[in-house]
C-alpha cells in the first residue's frame, strides 16, 4: 500500500516557477532520497508536500495519503493536520530546534499528551521511555544547551515520532554534521523505517544519499534531473550533471600529486600547547609547514583546529611552546581563508574598492588584479557588487585572490569549502592545490571532510575528538539567541 | 553569583555618584546657605549668628573641602542623610513617608501598561506586517512622541477640565490614581508594546516555533507553551531597563497632580537646595533601580536557565 | 550623511521633512513677521491672530509667534549641543573601551552602569544646581545623561567588528588601525549613532520641557517649550489655541526626531 502519492508538484513565486512539476511517491519499507544543492528545489519541494511553503509562494498539485486527497499550497488548515500525526518533520539544526527554555522531556511528552492525547503522567511515562530507547535516559530532565548535538538530534526525533506519524521527512538532517554523527543520523533514520513506515530524506550530501539507499531523485534548478533506484545511480548515473555531481564527491577525486616545491620550511610549531576557556586542545603538538606543500588538518568540530591556525598565524599566544617563522618571511606573509567569506570582507564596501585598497597596500602591479581574476576563472563584473551580493564560490575565491595579493608564503584555508556544493568545492580545491604547485605555497587546509583530506594533502594532522561537545554547544546558543 | 556581584558593584558606583554629586551641590550654596537654612529650620525671626554657625558647622560648609568630602561620604555610606533643611525632620522619615504613595502610583502604572502593551504587541508580533501590526507601529510612534508630562497634560485636559469625570489633582481615593497612573502607564506601553512585538516577531520566526507546530500542536498551544514563555525573558530584562523612565516620570507627575510622592518631594528639595534631601531620594531611586534589576536578573535567570545572558 | 539621504524609508523621510519644517520656522517666522518676544501688552492680553502677531497673544500680550520661534531655537540648540559632546564622548570612550580591554573597559562600564540606574531628569537637576547659568546647566547635565548610550551602542559594536574575521583579515593583511577604523568600524558605528542622536535630541527636548513645566528648568520671561505650557494652562477655557501652539509645536518636533530615528534599535 503507498503511503503517499504526490502528483504534479509544482512551485511559484507569482508568475516565475521555481520547481518544475514532479511527482513522488512513498512506499513502505522504501526510503526516498530527494538530492539537490541550495537552489535546486528539494525543499520547496518537501515543503509544499508538508503545507509548510511560506504564504508569498504558490504551489500546485495534489497530495494524497490514504483516501484524503489535499490540494497543494491551499488547505493549509488540512494539511496542519497531518503533522505529528500522519507525517513527522525532522528539523535541519536539532539545536535550533528545540525550545531553549522548556527540558528535553517535557518537549517529547507534550507531543504525547496534546496529539496522541495521552494523559498528563502517562505522556511523561513514554516520553521517558522513548528516550530511554534512544539511550538518553539521562537527559529527560536536562536542557537543550546541556545536550550535544548528537542527543539534541535524537531528542528532536523522538518529539517529532510522538504524535505516531508513519511518514517521516527530514529535510537536510546532516547540515554542517562530521562524518561521524552523519552515519549516526542515518542509521537512526534507516531504524525508523522498520516498522513499515515512510521514509523521504531531502540532502545535498552523497554520502547521506548513498547510506539511505531506496530510491533516488535528482533535481537541479528546479527540474527533475534523473530518477532511479539509489544504487544503481551511483553506479551509472545517467545525466551528465549527476555524473559531474558524482565525480566532484571528495570520495571521487583525483589523489593529487605533489609539486616539485624546494620543500623549504616556512613556518614550524614545536611542543605547541593550546587551550581554550581552561580546557586543553593541543598538547605538545609538532608540525611543519613546507613551500608547496599542503597540509591536511582534519577532525570533529570543536578539536582546536581553529585554534590551531589562530596560533600558527600568530593571533593566539600558545600556552606552550613556539611557532618558528622563516627569518626572511615579511609579516603580511601568511594568511588565512576563513569558513564563511562574507564575515571576511568589509560587509559595506564593494569588492573591487577592497581589492584596490590590498593592491596599493601591497604596491601590486598594475593589471595583477585582472590577472589573477583571469586565473581564478572570476568575472570582472563581480568587483562591482558587496559580499553579500556574490555567491559562496565566487566569493571564497575573491578571497583567495586577495589573499594572493599580499604575496604570501602561507595560507591557512579553514574549513574554506565546507559551505560550497561539491561541484564549486572541487574548483576551489583545486585551484588552491594548483597555487600550491604553481606559486610555491605552503597551505594548511582544515577541513571536518576526511575523505577530501586525504584526497588533497600531502601530510595529514588529525585531530580526536575532544568531548567538548558541550563547550560547542554553548556557542551555538550563544549565536542564536542573538 | 557574578550577577549579584556585579549589582552590588553598581549599588556602591550608584552611591558614591550621588554622594559626589550633591557633595558639589552643597558646596556650591550661595554664600548665606547657612544663614538661609537656619531660617528655614528656626524661622527667620529667631535666626542668629550662633545658630547659622551651628549649622556650617554642622553640614562642614566652611574649611577645606577634602576632609568634608569624607565625612560626607562616610555619612552616606553609614545611611546617615542628615536632617531636612527645609522641615529639620530626619530625611529617612520623610522619604519612608513619601515612598509609598510614590510605589502605589508606579505599580498601578506599570501594571496597567502590562495589560495595554504585550497583549497588543504579542497579537502584532504574531503577524508580523499585518494590519493590527502597522496600526500599532503608528500609534506607538505617536505616543512616544508625546512626553509624560505632555501626556498628563492632554488627559487632565480632555477628562477632568473637559469632561469632568475625573479630579485633575488630589490624593486618597482610588479615582485619583487612575488620571496620572494612566498618563504614566499609556508612555510605558508603547515601549513595551514594541518589545514584546520585536521578541515574539523573532521568536515566531526561529526553527523551535517551527518545529512545535510540526510535532502537532496547534497554534494556540504553541504560542502559550513556547511563544509566551520565550517572549517574557527580553521583556522581563527591558522592564527593569525601563524603572529609569518609569521613575522620570513619577518625579514630573507627580509634581503636576500634587501627588505626595518621593518625585514630588525631590522637586521640591531641589527647588529649596535641600541637599540632604536631594541626596537621600537620589540615593533611594539609584538603589531601586539596582535592586529592581537584581529582582529581575534572578527571576530571568529562572525563566532561562542558559544563564549567562 | 550622504549614505542615507537616497535611500531614507518613508518614515525616516517623513520625519526629516517634518524636522525641517520646525526648524525652519524657527529660524525664517522671526524675519517674516519681525517682532519681540517679550515685549507686553496687557490690552492684547490671550487675544487673536493679528498680522503682528500671527499666532496670537498670550496671557502677558506677548506674541506667541514670536516666542514660539525662539522656544524652538532654544531647546534644540542645546539638546544638539548636549548630543554633539555626549556623541563624541560617547564614541571616543566606547572604541577606547573596545579596543584596549581591561580594566579601562571595567571601569567605564562600571560608571555607565551605573550612571544607567540614575533617573536623566534628577541629574539635570543636581547638575542645573550646580552649574551657574540654566542653558550652560542643561548642557551639561544632559550631555552627562546621553553619552552613556553613544558609548554603549559604539562599544558594542567596535567589540563585536573588531572579533570579526573582516578586521582579522585586515590586520593579517598588513593594514593599519586608521584604515580599519575608517572601512570597518566606522560604517558599522555610523548608522547607530545616527539612530541615537535622533533619540537623545527627543530625549533632551523633552527633558527640557518637563522640566520647565514643572518650573524648575528655565526661568519666566525666557520663551520656553514647556514653560509656555505651564503659563497657558490656566487660560485653557478662554484661549485653547494658545495653549495648543506650544503643545502641538513640542509633539511635531518629538514625532519628527522619533521617526527620524527610525528602527527599533537604540
Amino acid at each position: 500500500m503507498t503511503l503517499l502519492h504526490a502528483t504534479d508538484i509544482a512551485v511559484f513565486d507569482g508568475t516565475n516557477r521555481l520547481l518544475d512539476p514532479v511527482s513522488v511517491t512513498l512506499e513502505p519499507g522504501e526510503p526516498l532520497v530527494i538530492l539537490g544543492e541550495t537552489g535546486s528545489g528539494k525543499s520547496l519541494l518537501a515543503q509544499a508536500i508538508m503545507g509548510t511553503l511560506p504564504e508569498n509562494l504558490r504551489a500546485e498539485g495534489q497530495v494524497r495519503l490514504g483516501n484524503r486527497s489535499l490540494r497543494a499550497g491551499a488547505d493549509r488548515a488540512a494539511f496542519r493536520k497531518l503533522w505529528g500525526r500522519e507525517i513527522a518533520v525532522l528539523p535541519q539544526e536539532p539545536w535550533l530546534s528545540l525550545d531553549p527554555l522548556m527540558r528535553a522531556g517535557a518537549q517529547v511528552a507534550e507531543a504525547h499528551r496534546l496529539v496522541r492525547g495521552l494523559a498528563p503522567a502517562q505522556a511523561r511515562m513514554q516520553a521517558g521511555n522513548d528516550l530511554a530507547a534512544f539511550g538518553l535516559g539521562a537527559a529527560v530532565a536536562r536542557y537543550p544547551h546541556e545536550l550535544s548535538g548528537g542527543m539534541a538530534q535524537r531528542v528532536a526525533i523522538a518529539a517529532a515520532r510522538a504524535g505516531g506519524a508513519p511518514i517521516v521527512i527530514a529535510d537536510e538532517p546532516t547540515k554542517g554534521l562530521d562524518a561521524a554523527r552523519r552515519n549516526d543520523v542515518a542509521a537512526l533514520l534507516l531504524g525508523e523505517l522498520g516498522q513499515g513506515g515512510g521514509l523521504m530524506v531531502i540532502t545535498h550530501d552523497l554520502a547521506l544519499a548513498r547510506m539511505i539507499g531506496g530510491r533516488l531523485i535528482v533535481l537541479r534548478e528546479g527540474t527533475v534531473i534523473e530518477t532511479g533506484l539509489t544504487e544503481q545511480v551511483f553506479a551509472d548515473p545517467k545525466a551528465a550533471y549527476t555524473r559531474d555531481l558524482i565525480a566532484a564527491d571528495p570520495e571521487h577525486l583525483p589523489a593529487r600529486k605533489t609539486g616539485a616545491g624546494t620543500g623549504e620550511t616556512v613556518l614550524r610549531a614545536q611542543g605547541l600547547t593550546l587551550s581554550r576557556r581552561g580546557q586543553v586542545l593541543v598538547e605538545g603538538l609538532d608540525l611543519t609547514l613546507q613551500t608547496g606543500r599542503i597540509l591536511g588538518i582534519t577532525g570533529p568540530s570543536g578539536c582546536g583546529k581553529s585554534s590551531l591556525g589562530d596560533a600558527l598565524l600568530g593571533l593566539l599566544p600558545p600556552d606552550a611552546g613556539q611557532v618558528i617563522r622563516a627569518p626572511y618571511l615579511p609579516p603580511t606573509a601568511c594568511q588565512k581563508l576563513y569558513q564563511d567569506p562574507v564575515a571576511a570582507f568589509a560587509r559595506k564596501r564593494s569588492l573591487g574598492q577592497t581589492l584596490t585598497d590590498v593592491a596599493r597596500l601591497h604596491r601590486a602591479p598594475a593589471g595583477r588584479i585582472e590577472t589573477l581574476l583571469a586565473r581564478l576563472r572570476l568575472d570582472p563584473a563581480l568587483l562591482a557588487r558587496r559580499p553579500g551580493a556574490v555567491s559562496g564560490g565566487e566569493l571564497q575565491r575573491l578571497a583567495l585572490l586577495r589573499a594572493m595579493l599580499a604575496q604570501p608564503r602561507m595560507l591557512f584555508a579553514d574549513e574554506p569549502t565546507s559551505r560550497l556544493d561539491p561541484i564549486t568545492q572541487r574548483d576551489v580545491i583545486t585551484m588552491l592545490a594548483d597555487l600550491a604547485r604553481d606559486e610555491g605555497l605552503s597551505i594548511a587546509l582544515v577541513s571536518h571532510d576526511a575523505a577530501l583530506i586525504d584526497k588533497v594533502s600531502d601530510d595529514v594532522q588529525r585531530f580526536a575528538a575532544q568531548g567538548s561537545d558541550i563547550a560547542a554547544a554553548m556557542g551555538r546558543d550563544k549565536a542564536m539567541v542573538a | 553569583m557574578n550577577i549579584l556581584i556585579s549589582r552590588l558593584v553598581q549599588a556602591a558606583t550608584v552611591a558614591v555618584l550621588v554622594g559626589a554629586a550633591t557633595f558639589a551641590m552643597m558646596r556650591s550654596l550661595p554664600g548665606d546657605a547657612a544663614w538661609r537654612i537656619a531660617a528655614g529650620r528656626y524661622g527667620y525671626d529667631n535666626v542668629n549668628t550662633a545658630a547659622a554657625d551651628a549649622v556650617r558647622a554642622e553640614l562642614g560648609l566652611g574649611g577645606h573641602w577634602f576632609p568634608a568630602f569624607t565625612q560626607w561620604m562616610g555619612d552616606l555610606l553609614r545611611f546617615d542623610f542628615g536632617v531636612s533643611l527645609v522641615s529639620g525632620q530626619p530625611v529617612i522619615a520623610e522619604i519612608t513617608h513619601q515612598l509609598g504613595a510614590s510605589l502605589w502610583l508606579a505599580l498601578t502604572a506599570v501594571g496597567l501598561s502590562l495589560l495595554i502593551g504585550p497583549p497588543l504587541g504579542v497579537l502584532a508580533g504574531l503577524r508580523p506586517g499585518g494590519a493590527l501590526d502597522r496600526g500599532l507601529l503608528v500609534v506607538s510612534a505617536a505616543l512616544k512622541a508625546i512626553p509624560q508630562f505632555l501626556m498628563a497634560l492632554i488627559l487632565i485636559l480632555v477628562l477632568s477640565v473637559q469632561l469632568g469625570w475625573l479630579p485633575a489633582a488630589g490624593h486618597g481615593q482610588a479615582r485619583h490614581f487612575i488620571l496620572p497612573a494612566l498618563a504614566l502607564a499609556l508612555g510605558l506601553a508603547a515601549v513595551n508594546a514594541r518589545i514584546a512585538r520585536d521578541a515574539m516577531a523573532s521568536i515566531a520566526a526561529m526553527p523551535f516555533y517551527h518545529f512545535a507546530q510540526w510535532k502537532g500542536l496547534s497554534r494556540r498551544q504553541v504560542l502559550w507553551r513556547h511563544g509566551l514563555r520565550n517572549v517574557s525573558v527580553p521583556l522581563l530584562t527591558y522592564l527593569g531597563l525601563q524603572f529609569v523612565t518609569l521613575v522620570e516620570g513619577v518625579v514630573v507627575i507627580e509634581s503636576i497632580v500634587g501627588w505626595p510622592g518621593i518625585g514630588h518631594a525631590l522637586v521640591h528639595a531641589v527647588f529649596a537646595r535641600d541637599v540632604p534631601m536631594v541626596q537621600g531620594t537620589a540615593l533611594m531611586l539609584g538603589l531601586g533601580f539596582v535592586l529592581v534589576n537584581a529582582l529581575i536578573d534572578l527571576a530571568v535567570t529562572r525563566i532561562d536557565p542558559r544563564g549567562a545572558r | 550623511m550622504t549614505t542615507f539621504s537616497n535611500t531614507l524609508p518613508p518614515g525616516r523621510a517623513i520625519g526629516a521633512v517634518v524636522l525641517a519644517l520646525m526648524l525652519g520656522f524657527a529660524l525664517v517666522g522671526p524675519l517674516l513677521v519681525p517682532g519681540d518676544p517679550f515685549a507686553q501688552s496687557l490690552m492684547k492680553s490671550l487675544a487673536g491672530p493679528d498680522s503682528g502677531a500671527p499666532f496670537g497673544y498670550d496671557h502677558l500680550g506677548r506674541s506667541l509667534w514670536h516666542r514660539l520661534a525662539h522656544a524652538l531655537r532654544l531647546s534644540p540648540a542645546i539638546a544638539l549641543a548636549a548630543v554633539v559632546t555626549a556623541g563624541a564622548a560617547g564614541l571616543v570612550l566606547g572604541t577606547l573601551a573596545a579596543a584596549r580591554g581591561g580594566w579601562v573597559e571595567r571601569l567605564l562600564m562600571i560608571l555607565a552602569d551605573a550612571l544607567m540606574a540614575l533617573p536623566g531628569l534628577l541629574l539635570v537637576l543636581i547638575v542645573l544646581a550646580i552649574m551657574p547659568g540654566t542653558a550652560m546647566g542643561f548642557w551639561a547635565g544632559l550631555s552627562l545623561v546621553l553619552w552613556v548610550e553613544f558609548f554603549r551602542l559604539t562599544r558594542a559594536a567596535t567589540r563585536s567588528t573588531l572579533a570579526s574575521p573582516a578586521v582579522q583579515a585586515a590586520r593579517l593583511l598588513g593594514f593599519r588601525w586608521p584604515y580599519v577604523f575608517r572601512t570597518h568600524l566606522w560604517p558599522e558605528i555610523a548608522p547607530l549613532m545616527l539612530t541615537a542622536a535622533a533619540f537623545g535630541t527627543a530625549t533632551a527636548i523633552m527633558g527640557i520641557a518637563a522640566l520647565g513645566f514643572v518650573s524648575v528648568g528655565m526661568r519666566a520671561p525666557t520663551p520656553e517649550l514647556g514653560l509656555m505650557m505651564v503659563e497657558l494652562l490656566p487660560y485653557w477655557r478662554e484661549a485653547p489655541m494658545a495653549l495648543l501652539t506650544p503643545v502641538l509645536a513640542t509633539f511635531a518636533l518629538l514625532l519628527g526626531l522619533t521617526l527620524l530615528a527610525g528602527g527599533q534599535k537604540a
